[in-house]
């Protein structure tokens, strides 16, 4: 049961205006199908902009609101700078492997 | 300023990409470029850029042109965009103080990883003028 209310997504590249609308969408049917605990996996995305910041602060709340979480993995150094200088670090659990993220939700 | 690369286009989503890929090439051009002062100053770049293609007006009728010079001591961009005056007001310096706010960040990050970013109105462009120190 814990399980299958797991899922990791894994976007790629950068993760901007263009990117952000198509990830937010597809947080929003994770959660919807069930999977409430997600993990972003980041250790293939290149680049985060203030769209990417509020695609996961969009899905942060849909988990929360779903019962479940959002949490981040193996975080680039560009998009951890980012999430420092907007105080999101705050907010957005950071870890560094997909395997520790995934643990004790 | 001149440019040492220059980029044209319309301020649509896609260009976004084009200005990604023109910061690449500067720092495959570039070898002596500090990778963290390129990075932050290509975040700075995307948000401006982005704060145009989301608020310029009329909307889908904006067109940028982006230059970029490597200088000793900086890195100095200028974004100018043909829409209408920007009416962002006190645009920029601070975060959203509530952090699961999803938008509001785009100018106060450019204003964080730069070490100047002015605005100004001429004629009738709107010209974005950034600079980062180099490291």
């Amino acid at each position: 049961m814990t399980e299958t209310r797991t899922a990791v997504l894994q976007p790629t590249g950068r993760l901007n205006m263009v990117a952000a609308p198509a990830f937010k969408n597809l947080v929003e049917e994770t959660v919807a199908s069930g999977q409430t605990r997600i993990v972003v996996d980041l250790g293939q995305v290149s680049f985060i902009d203030s769209s990417g910041l509020g695609a996961l602060i969009s899905g942060l709340k849909a988990t929360r609101q779903a019962g479940g979480d959002l949490r981040l993995a193996d975080v680039p150094e560009q998009v951890m700078t980012v999430l420092k200088l907007t105080n999101l670090d705050r907010v957005l659990r950071v870890h560094p492997t997909v395997v520790d993220a995934s643990r004790e939700w | 300023m001149s440019g040492d690369y220059v980029l044209e286009g319309p301020a649509v989503p896609e260009s976004l990409d084009l200005v990604h890929d023109l910061l690449e090439q500067v720092g495959r051009e570039h070898p002596d470029l500090e990778p963290g002062d390129l990075t932050m100053f290509e975040t700075a770049v995307i948000e401006v850029a982005g704060n145009v293609v989301e608020h310029g007006r009329p909307p889908g009728h904006v067109s940028w042109t982006f230059r970029l010079s490597v200088l000793p001591d900086r890195l100095e961009g200028e974004l100018s965009d043909s829409g209408e005056e920007y009416g962002g007001g006190t645009w920029g310096t601070t975060m959203p103080s509530d952090l699961l706010q999803e938008d509001g960040r785009g100018l106060a990050l450019a204003t964080a990883v730069l070490d100047s970013l002015e605005y100004e109105r001429a004629a009738t462009a709107n010209h974005w003028t950034m600079l980062r120190h180099r490291s």
